[in-house]
């Protein structure tokens, strides 16, 4: 008993003086970096894998320069702070009901000004196949921006190449190879993966991941890691990696690289 | 006046007395003819018969005295004198133009005594002398030779419209080496000149001389210079007067503020029969007004050295503004500014954002990263000219190997370039720009002290400034915004102003060392280029905020617009527009326009400062005047300068600087070709009915007769006609009797 007691002395010693180490400012407060912002609709009161964007932003941290708030806001669609962002991590795994006029108006704000948005499927099927989540959100996105249909994103987009080489779109479901996105103004603003990529990122408070990839292991958890990273690069730099310096070089090394994957 | 002169009578038609003084000749004549064959005496005969045909001849013609006062109109003559500069040249080889004898022999001086020369030989004529150059003809009297073009053509065009009394001549009086009509003008187009004032033209060519003179006669370049574009220059050269000239060097170098003329472009001139053309190729990296000095080697015995050099002034454009775009870390401060530049199609971007640090831990080989080597020793090194601004975005110096390319940073700006640094944790003092060559080149002062605060992280909202209310920088980002700014999560921590620099938005709460407000953007001008500092990385909340939310995003892409255009000399954003109405001739006073445009407040001061590129010699010219209330332009007179590059930089009260860059030639185009054209003025005269005289022989010019006009006059008859007729009739008896007596019948 005693010696445990030590223990839990020492680690809250540890841990207390690590806290105490000044940490580099990454930004003027965490203002300006990835805020990977919870989009509530309805009653809607989280996100469908509520751990996972903290997680987003952590592994962000961990594997590039870009600064993330590491613990993300939300905000509602009503809400006149929707704006207050260039990006919303919109996921459910259960169907949503319809958007009110006053969540429709706050997105197409949102959308105006440039926004980007991930819809990312919690209730898809282990094929795949969407859920409710990712049938209504598609059919309320379409009531926002009537004008625009989602398109098929395959490696060939940016999105695939903005920090890591990917081939392919994975998360906690293997899934279909690509993403779906909605381009306006040569952008995609709207970016719909049925491949539960919170599933893969979410991790509890012991440190253990909280859903199980399928079909499995950790090559698959982490390209779908990779896949969020990318998808963060995508909402700070853009099309960053399809400026001509910098395409050509991409696709030699891809073109060059044993870890293919189908 | 009162005349008296004796005439025939009124009532004859002149055909009558032409008939009478036929007859009369005649019948004289026969009698002369009858008096030869006469062997002896006659004498008798034939006075008497002369007698009477005179008699009779005066009975027919009854002449009568006419006593007159009368006045004489003397010919409208307009005398066209040129007053262009290359009457300033010397008529005659020897000496040197600086020498008072030279002056005293100048194109200018033989003009003036010809036209001199021109009221003595026709005292009666009405002589209205006018000196022509460009446009309209000016009165002579006064008029030096400082016109900069030689432009006969729109002279008598504008004499022709004139609505005073036509002249009856008009005399030229000039080298020859007009504008217009141009050197090989046919004669249709000389005699049109002609027509057009109904009179014909006289012309005095001053002088025959050819003086020994190799230069630079044109530049001819394509019409739009276009930064980064090669342009080609045709440079013809000429060599007259006797002057050896075989092959000779010529050079196109661009005059630069931030040291000696940069060479662009040599050639050799092969000169045949005294001309030469040579192509030359340059390719200007700087948009805006350049200077370029195209020139050759003076050979021995050049009499004119000064028109070996000519200065050509470029307003080079830009295809595309070439933006560097370095970030030190992706934001949504550098997301919000990427898509700005990439949005707007005139701006061709290169960017490179550090994606990863050494501490980052990507967990993957280097061949699954979409990262590439940060080519910094080639993009700061090799390409750095060819972009037209730098973006340095939270970029810190140190670990991306910057810090080495510093200096040529600095010296890129002070030729020209454009910086802009934008704020963020790696920034300003962060980044470890406090003491380097590109502190200097920034607007603000950077604290180089060890532990020096870099940066108060304290959310705020940035103070407008005077100067940036009124400044045109920042016009388009009012317009949509007005007062309001959005709250900013933090500031780096900048100086004081540097000398040059004007403040836009200030801290509301932090000071400087000096007690002045901190600045948070603002503008400068460094040598020929210009730099920004804004120490803020919260330009992307005009888009995404409340305050964006209202504006529909429009503030971030109003405030870059404004940005990146000052930084690149778009007249939008000057406070003023400064022009040369007559250009610059060297030793000249010449004068500087400058419009506000509405930017300036009304009761502002206008600063001006004109310094020479080079730095040499000449004193550096500073003038302030009030702006006044009026919307006229503001005309500011500047003193006799020497023949240079000169860069003008006016400040409109506390506001950001405009600034011009001019040239002054010693004599330019009118100094190009020193050779007279005495051909040119012959055929002109040819052409028009005149006549044509070299200045030695003015009496030459036939002039117009006056007119004379009478007031009053009284005719009476010398003698009654039964006077004429007794007397004829009685002088014929005698010479009746004579013959008689002669033995003739």
């Amino acid at each position: 008993m005693r010696r445990s007691y030590l223990v839990v002395v020492f680690m809250l010693t540890v841990v207390g003086m690590a806290l105490l180490i000044p940490q580099p400012a990454r930004a003027f407060g965490d203002a300006g970096g990835f805020d990977p912002r919870i989009l509530l609709t309805g009653s809607q009161t989280n996100a469908a894998r509520p751990s996972a964007p903290g997680r987003w932003s952590w592994e962000l941290v961990q594997r590039t320069s870009a600064p993330a708030r590491l613990r993300p806001s939300q905000v509602h669609a009503s809400d006149a702070a929707i704006t207050d962002g260039p990006f919303l991590y919109w996921s459910g795994d259960a169907s949503v009901p319809a958007l009110t006029s006053a969540e429709i108006a706050g997105l197409r704000r949102f959308f105006a000004l440039g926004g980007v948005m991930l819809v990312d499927d919690a209730g898809v099927s282990n094929e795949g196949a969407p859920g409710a989540f990712g049938t209504s959100a598609r059919r309320e996105i379409a009531r926002v921006l009537p004008d625009s249909a989602p398109i098929t994103i395959g490696a060939d987009h940016v999105v695939f190449r903005t920090f890591y080489l990917l081939r392919r779109a994975e998360g906690r479901i293997a899934g279909p190879k690509t993403l779906e996105a909605i381009v306006r103004g040569g952008s995609a603003q709207v970016i719909f993966s049925s491949h539960d990529l919170g599933g893969a990122l979410a991790r509890g408070p012991t440190g253990m991941w909280e859903q199980p990839v399928i079909p499995g292991g950790d090559v698959q958890r982490e390209r779908a890691i990779r896949l969020a990273v990318n998808v963060a690069m995508y909402v700070l730099c853009s099309n960053y990696k399809d400026d001509q310096v910098h395409a050509p070089f991409l696709m030699r090394r891809r073109a060059l690289s044993p870890h293919s994957e189908p | 006046m009162p005349t008296t002169r004796l005439a025939t009578s009124n009532d004859l038609p002149a055909w009558a007395i032409v008939i009478a003084c036929i007859l009369a000749a005649a019948s004289l004549v026969l009698l002369v003819i009858e008096m030869r064959r006469r062997e002896r005496g006659g004498i008798g005969i034939l006075v008497t018969g002369v007698l009477a045909l005179g008699a009779l001849a005066l009975a027919v013609m009854r002449p009568v005295r006419i006593a007159a006062r009368e006045s004489v109109v003397g010919a409208r003559v307009v005398v066209l004198a040129d007053t262009s500069r290359s009457m300033a040249l010397a008529s005659e080889a020897g000496g040197s133009l600086a020498t008072d004898v030279q002056r005293s022999r100048t194109r200018q001086k033989t003009r003036d005594d010809v036209v001199a020369a021109l009221s003595k030989a026709a005292p009666d004529a009405r002589v209205l002398e006018l000196g022509f150059a460009d446009g309209p003809p000016k009165p002579l009297a006064g008029e030096t030779a400082r016109g900069q073009r030689s432009d006969l053509g729109s002279a008598i065009r504008a004499l022709a419209a004139m609505p005073e009394e036509r002249p009856s001549a008009v005399v030229v009086v000039s080298d020859g080496r007009l504008d217009d009509p141009q050197e090989d003008a046919p004669k249709p187009v000389l005699a049109e000149l002609g027509h057009t004032i109904h009179a014909p033209i006289h012309t005095i060519a001053t002088t025959r001389n050819e003086l020994p003179d190799a230069s630079v006669r044109r530049v001819a370049n394509a019409t739009a210079a276009v930064a980064h574009v090669p342009l080609p220059l045709r440079v013809d050269i000429g060599c007259s007067g006797g002057l050896a000239c075989e092959k000779l060097t010529v050079t196109a170098k661009e005059l630069r503020e931030d040291g000696p003329p940069a060479l662009l472009a040599s050639g050799i001139a092969d000169v045949k029969d005294g001309k030469a053309s040579v192509d030359l190729t340059v390719t200007l990296d700087r948009a805006g007004v350049r200077i370029l000095e195209v020139g050759i080697e003076s050979p021995t015995g050049d009499a004119i050295p000064e028109n070996d050099r000519r200065l050509i002034t470029l307003n080079v454009a830009r295809e595309r503004v070439r933006v560097l775009h370095v970030a030190g870390q992706p934001t949504n401060d550098v997301r919000a500014l990427r898509q700005w530049l990439k949005s707007d199609a005139s701006v061709d971007v290169v960017a490179f954002f550090i994606l990863r640090t050494p501490a980052d831990t990507p967990g993957a080989s280097q061949e699954d990263l979409a990262l590439i080597p940060f080519p910094v020793d080639e993009l700061f090194s090799v390409h750095l000219p060819s972009f037209d601004a730098v973006v340095l975005q939270d970029f810190d110096a140190q670990p991306y190997g910057l810090e080495r390319h510093l200096p040529a940073l600095a010296r890129y700006v002070r030729a020209g370039g454009g910086l802009i640094m934008v704020g963020g944790p790696n920034s300003f003092v962060a980044g470890g720009y406090a003491g380097t060559p590109l502190g200097e080149v920034l607007p603000v002062s950077l604290d180089g002290a060890p532990g020096a605060t870099a940066a108060d992280t304290a959310p705020f909202v940035p103070a407008w400034t005077e100067p940036g209310r009124s400044a045109p920088v920042l016009g388009p980002l009012r317009a949509i915004v007005g007062d309001e700014l959005p709250s900013m999560p933090g500031a780096n921590v900048l100086g004081d102003v540097r000398p040059g620099g004007v403040v836009l938005w200030t801290h509301p709460t932090r000071t400087t060392k000096s007690g002045a407000p901190m600045p948070v953007l603002a503008i400068g001008d460094e040598g020929d280029g210009r730099s920004i500092a804004m120490g803020i990385d919260g330009g992307w909340l005009f888009e995404f905020s409340e305050l964006g939310a209202r504006t529909a995003g429009r503030g971030h892409g109003a405030l870059w617009d404004g940005l990146l255009g000052w930084l690149m000399r778009d007249p939008r954003f000057e406070p003023a527009q400064v022009d040369l109405p007559e250009g610059c001739i060297a030793d000249v006073p010449t004068t500087l326009r400058i419009r506000t445009a509405g930017h300036a407040l009304k009761g502002e001061s206008v600063v001006l400062d004109v310094t020479r590129l080079d730095k040499s010699g000449t004193a550096p010219v500073h003038v302030e005047k009030p702006l006044g209330d009026g919307d006229a332009p503001l005309e500011i007179a500047l003193p006799p300068l020497p023949m240079g590059g000169y860069s003008a930089r006016l400040r409109l009260g506390s506001g950001p600087t405009t600034r011009r860059d001019f040239a002054c030639e010693a004599g330019g185009d009118e100094w190009a070709d020193s050779r007279p054209d005495p051909e040119r003025l012959r055929a002109l005269a040819e052409a028009t009915g005149g006549t044509f005289a070299f200045a030695d022989d003015v009496r030459a010019i036939r002039l117009p007769k006056p007119t004379v006009v009478s007031a009053e006059r009284h005719v009476v008859p010398v003698a009654p006609p039964w006077t004429w007729t007794l007397l004829a009739a009685t002088l014929l008896g005698a010479h009746w009797f004579m013959r008689r007596r002669g033995g003739l019948s």
